[in-house]
């Protein structure tokens, strides 16, 4: 019983880490309707500007620099790139996130090259110990923050003028702008967003117990993807549910892989994405998506 | 296209010529004229690669991939050979050249390059990525002929006249490692062994060996299988935990080593671990882990580390250093410079017999039998189903000594592994 | 009409030529090249289906790669006799390759209630899960696939004349496997684009891009969209099977390794390039991406700027990836319609070479 409290814990930690991430994509496909494949090098650079500036600036300083870094090359590439070809085809936007992910991915991974790099946090090794369940205390820290930064967010999607603004921009894009609302600064919002989002991602996906940022860390957002698709893109608290499912799910079906072996041993990668394939064929715009009420 | 009449008189004339060229393709560079083989300076029979001036050798390499830290490593060391061969005069009278392609660990790239190599060089020094050297294999075994000494310690790749495998393959290094925990950590037949590996012909290979082991040793084996892009390992620990393994033998890349050991030692899996050469580099000891590996992580090796006391070793380093000031020091440089080593005696030794071809380069290997490149193996490559040696060195970290690893058990083939057939 | 009529000839012509041309090269390029140029090929094709479901249907895929590895293992399964202790059929070669693309639309089809409710973004993140699925089974399914270091190829025989390295001296010129099977992959390619051209101009081609420019009024116009779109899924994987049975049999060897995500989006990154929606677009686009890295791999140190592997710098690699990363942004950006249409634009005069 312990062992399974240990993995639902370490599922729900790491599934905070992911919900994270998938917000800052469901947030960019609301304000602009284009999934965003260069998510996982924002979240890459946002590590990287972190790992570099801790030794002189402090870790606390670092992690600002790094979230500031991550948000503004998400809202650079949002300026640079996407607004130059807005009204296009969204599958086409999709595929030049693509192109802007492989420049961005192999600059990265050039700079970081062989190395592994530490982030300096505070947190070090050390865990918490409930009764028989031991948990790391980055993870009980990612969940602090995850929680945290979920809430304000989901607050200021309701309560500020720019959530609103985004709201109605997902809405009707037409309508919104006849409005008065101004569509660029809201697309602009929330590559930031994504971005600084991604950037506290990395943080929690380098420290104990992942050794260091290195070249691969990018692949962890990949689970974003089923995470974000799983709660429904377009929904913000589905982003939520969907992080947690996909994190207790490979927790889980890592844990139990002896018990699992008949479909193969080292399940827990594909688990999130045999979930998102169940859930589409029962809802096919996610758990908690707008259905598309323009049925033919 | 519109075209224009002028256009169109163009386009015939071309055909024409085309047609014409077709027909006379006996003057193509292609035609089969003779079998390439020449007698050249020294009254040396020479081959692909091999001129009156020079040898060249490939390195398929992976510098951009997921194998970047050892190609690295390797391709330096390698280069750092050749350069030293060739201050003392070369081999045979010739100067060595190393041809490095960078394929990324992309099958595409790989096999790209290796067919644009393939008709300039006398052979293979390196070859990264097991796969595409099993994808090779045929062609080298029936057409190419050409030596490949590849840096993949899985045993799937023996059993090739040309394709020769350098030290105690993964599933021989782990009965090694097992035998470790046994005589020294105090396991015991009855206990349960965890093992954490990689999914693929390393892990797997390994996975082999330490069920043999275990089987001779009187243990269990728990089996966790992860991904190379599996960088946490606190469920694994969990499980093993839960388990009760009172040791663990990690088959996987540094950073899930790191992983491994930190989180057993932050919650109270405090066993012995035990992984396989691949499973260490030094950058790790700069990481949160680092206090938890130098107390309780060990890892078997086919060569004794950079740093070890012996003359080849030292000055190895020193080399090393000098040309790469920014560079670790890890295995990868031993393992380089080893093969390195290895090919260069092969030519010395099919240069002795006046035939520097492919076949002589191939027929000279196989009667190197003792070759010790300076790194406490010695290395025997007459039977081509075998590894070339069945030793290991177990090693710790240690960041006092140069490249971080400091040999505490030396060379050895234990029990299991003698009477262990592939 | 009538132009085009009086300038069939002189279209003839040039196409007559350049087939020549490719016809003649076994004679006398070396073997890199004409594998390089298979490598090519065969990216042609598999660009051509994802062009067919992306570019003309606007249902993205990111699945493309598992359709190829189906093909790829489909063939080695079925032509396979089992020798290596692997699973195999022993069928003959070109009804293992016949019944591997058959295969590859049957995965398709399989995929097809969730390929024909989804669109857009959500279908390019569905198909996501084939990859990993598919990854999945092609490292754990051991005797179907041969595990980590995949499974060797059959060689491919067709009326007698078998595609390996045995030697078939032709003029002189002694002819391996990449000889042969040239022209294999260029009468493939061939009828690819034709049926491809067929597809796209017939009533299936407008029909799928009424869907892709306007879905509801597609379905008001009586045009069932799910059913196409699921067709074209098909379709489209089945030109995959067609690339991957190439691909294997160049490479002899099936490696798991490369059937990953990486794959998947250079096939977008091709079309992109190429031209959306366009056959000769996917051709040119898969042909670019697929020859890219090799080049500047083989001629690293003539260029400027590329530095030689191990001396630090920029690796070919490397600057392979930021070459085709910045045409892919570049072409969007820019060049809307791809290179296709640069070339249409670069003729002085009106071509029809467009499509």
């Amino acid at each position: 019983m312990s062992t399974f409290a240990e993995f639902l814990i370490n599922g729900v930690s790491l599934g905070s880490i992911y919900a994270l991430i998938a917000l800052g994509f469901v947030v960019i496909f609301r304000a602009t309707e284009v999934v965003n494949f260069a998510h996982a090098s924002l979240l890459l650079a946002g590590g990287y500007v972190t790992a570099v500036l801790h030794d002189n600036l402090g870790f606390w300083f670092a992690l600002l620099a790094g979230v500031a870094g991550a948000a503004l090359v998400g809202a650079a590439v949002e300026f640079l790139v996407m607004r130059r070809h807005r009204g296009g085809d969204h599958s086409v936007l999709a595929i030049v996130t693509i192109g802007v992910d492989i420049l961005l991915a192999t600059e990265l991974t050039r700079r970081i090259g062989t190395d592994i790099l530490a982030l300096g946090d505070p947190w070090g090794d050390g865990v918490v110990t409930f009764g028989p369940v031991t948990v790391a205390q980055t993870r009980i820290a990612a969940l602090l923050a995850a929680a945290l930064l979920i809430t304000a967010f989901l607050l200021a999607f309701r309560y500020t003028s720019w959530g609103v603004a985004m709201r109605a921009a997902a809405e009707n894009q037409e309508t919104a702008a006849l409005m008065g609302i101004r569509l660029g600064r809201v697309s602009l919002g929330a590559w930031a967003v994504a971005g600084a989002l991604a950037a506290v991602a990395a943080l929690f996906l380098t420290v104990f117990p992942t050794p260091g940022l290195e070249r691969g860390t990018a692949l962890a957002a990949l689970k974003a993807f089923p995470a974000a698709i799983l709660g429904g893109l377009d929904s913000t608290t589905g982003a939520l549910v969907g992080g947690l499912l996909v994190g207790v799910t490979e927790s889980l079906a890592t844990g139990y892989q002896s018990d699992l072996a008949f479909l193969g041993r080292g399940i827990g990668d594909l688990a999130p994405y045999l979930v998102m394939v169940v859930v589409l064929l029962i809802r096919p715009a996610g758990l908690l998506g707008t259905k598309e009420l323009a049925r033919v | 296209m519109n075209l224009g009449r002028p256009a169109v008189r163009g386009l015939t004339a071309a055909l024409t010529a085309l047609i014409a060229l077709t027909a006379a393709s006996g003057c193509s560079s292609k035609a089969k004229t003779d079998d390439g083989k020449r007698t050249g300076a020294g009254g040396v029979r020479t081959g692909e690669g091999v001129t009156d001036t020079t040898i060249t050798v490939g390195a398929l390499t992976d510098m951009t991939g997921v194998y970047a830290t050892l190609g690295k490593s390797v391709t330096q060391a390698q280069q750092l050979y050749v350069k030293q061969v060739n201050a003392s005069g070369g081999i045979c009278g010739r100067q060595l050249e190393l041809a490095v392609r960078d394929h990324g660990y992309d099958p595409q790239k790989a096999l790209a390059a290796y067919t644009e190599l393939e008709p300039k060089v006398a052979g293979y020094a390196q070859f990264i990525g097991s796969p595409f050297v099993a994808a090779v294999k045929p062609r080298v075994d029936t057409m190419d002929r050409a030596v490949i000494l590849p840096q993949a310690w899985s045993a799937s790749l023996l059993g090739s006249p040309s394709i020769r495998t350098i030290g105690a393959t993964y599933d021989v290094e782990t009965i090694n490692a097992v035998d470790f925990l046994v005589t020294e950590k105090g396991l015991k037949a009855g206990d349960r062994l965890g093992h954490v590996y990689f999914e693929g012909d390393y892990g797997e290979n390994a996975l082999k060996g330490a069920k043999f082991a275990a089987g001779k040793a009187g243990l269990t084996v728990v089996e966790q299988k992860i991904k190379p892009t599996d960088n946490d390992m606190s469920a694994q620990v969990a499980a093993l935990k839960q388990a009760g393994v009172k040791a663990v033998v990690i088959s996987a890349g540094p950073r899930q080593a790191a992983s491994l050991v930190g989180v057993a030692a932050a919650t109270g899996l405090r066993v012995p671990v035990v992984g396989n050469n691949s499973a260490f580099a030094p950058q790790l000891l700069g990481t949160q882990a680092g206090p938890a590996l130098r107390s309780m992580y060990w890892f078997a090796s086919p060569s004794l580390p950079i740093g070890a006391d012996t003359p080849a070793a030292r000055k190895l380093a020193a080399d090393y250093r000098a040309a790469h000031p920014k560079e670790g020091l890890d295995n990868g440089v031993v393992a380089g410079w080893t093969a390195a080593s290895v090919f260069g005696e092969a030519l010395k030794k099919a240069c002795a017999a006046k035939d520097l071809t492919r076949d002589g380069i191939g027929k000279a290997l196989l009667t190197l039998k003792d070759h010790d490149a300076g790194f406490g193996i010695e290395h025997d490559f007459t039977d081509p189903k075998a590894p070339s040696s069945r030793e290991s060195v177990i090693i710790q970290p240690d960041p006092a000594v140069p490249g971080g690893m400091r040999a505490v058990r030396q060379p050895f083939v234990s029990e299991a592994a003698r009477a262990y057939t592939p | 009409m009538s132009d085009r009529l009086r300038n069939l000839p002189a279209k003839v012509y040039a196409g007559a030529a350049a087939v020549l041309v490719l016809l003649a090269l076994p004679f006398y390029l070396d073997r890199f090249w004409l594998q390089a140029g298979l490598f090519a090929m065969a990216a042609a094709l598999g660009a051509v289906g994802i062009n067919l479901l992306t570019g003309a249907t606007g249902q993205l895929s990111m699945g493309h790669a598992f359709f190829l590895a189906v093909g790829a293992y489909g063939y080695c399964a079925l032509a396979g006799d089992g020798a290596d202790g692997l699973a195999g059929l022993g069928l003959p070669g070109w009804l293992a390759a016949v019944l591997a693309v058959a295969l590859a639309g049957v995965a398709g089809g399989l995929f097809s209630p969730i390929a024909g409710r989804l669109h857009g973004a959500y279908l390019g993140i569905a198909t996501l899960a084939l990859i990993f699925i598919g990854q999945h089974v092609l490292f754990n399914a051991h005797d179907l696939t041969g595990g980590y270091n995949g499974r060797a190829v059959p060689p491919l025989s067709l009326f007698g004349l078998t595609f390996d390295d045995t030697e078939l001296l032709v003029a002189q010129i002694p002819f391996g496997a990449v000889e042969k099977l040239w022209y294999l992959g260029l009468a493939l390619l061939l009828g690819g684009v034709l049926f491809a051209r067929g597809v796209l101009r017939g009533r299936p081609g407008r029909a799928m891009n009424a869907i892709r420019d306007h879905r509801i009024a597609a379905g008001v116009l009586g045009i069932p969209v799910a059913r196409h779109r699921a067709a074209v899924f098909v379709l489209s994987s089945m030109y995959a099977g067609l690339a991957g049975v190439l691909l294997a049999l160049v490479f002899q060897r099936t490696v798991p390794e490369y059937f990953g995500m990486a794959l998947s989006l250079e096939y977008l990154a091709m079309i992109v390039i190429g031209g959306l929606g366009s056959v000769a677009g996917a051709v040119a686009g898969g042909v670019f991406v697929s020859l890219l890295p090799q080049l500047l791999n083989r001629y690293s140190d003539a260029l400027p700027l590329v530095s030689a592997p191990g001396t630090g710098g920029i690796a070919p690699g490397e600057a392979a990836r930021y070459l085709y990363g910045a045409a892919v942004v570049a072409v969007v950006l820019f060049l809307p319609g791809g290179l296709v249409r640069l070339a249409a634009r670069k003729s002085t005069e009106p071509s029809g070479e467009a499509r």
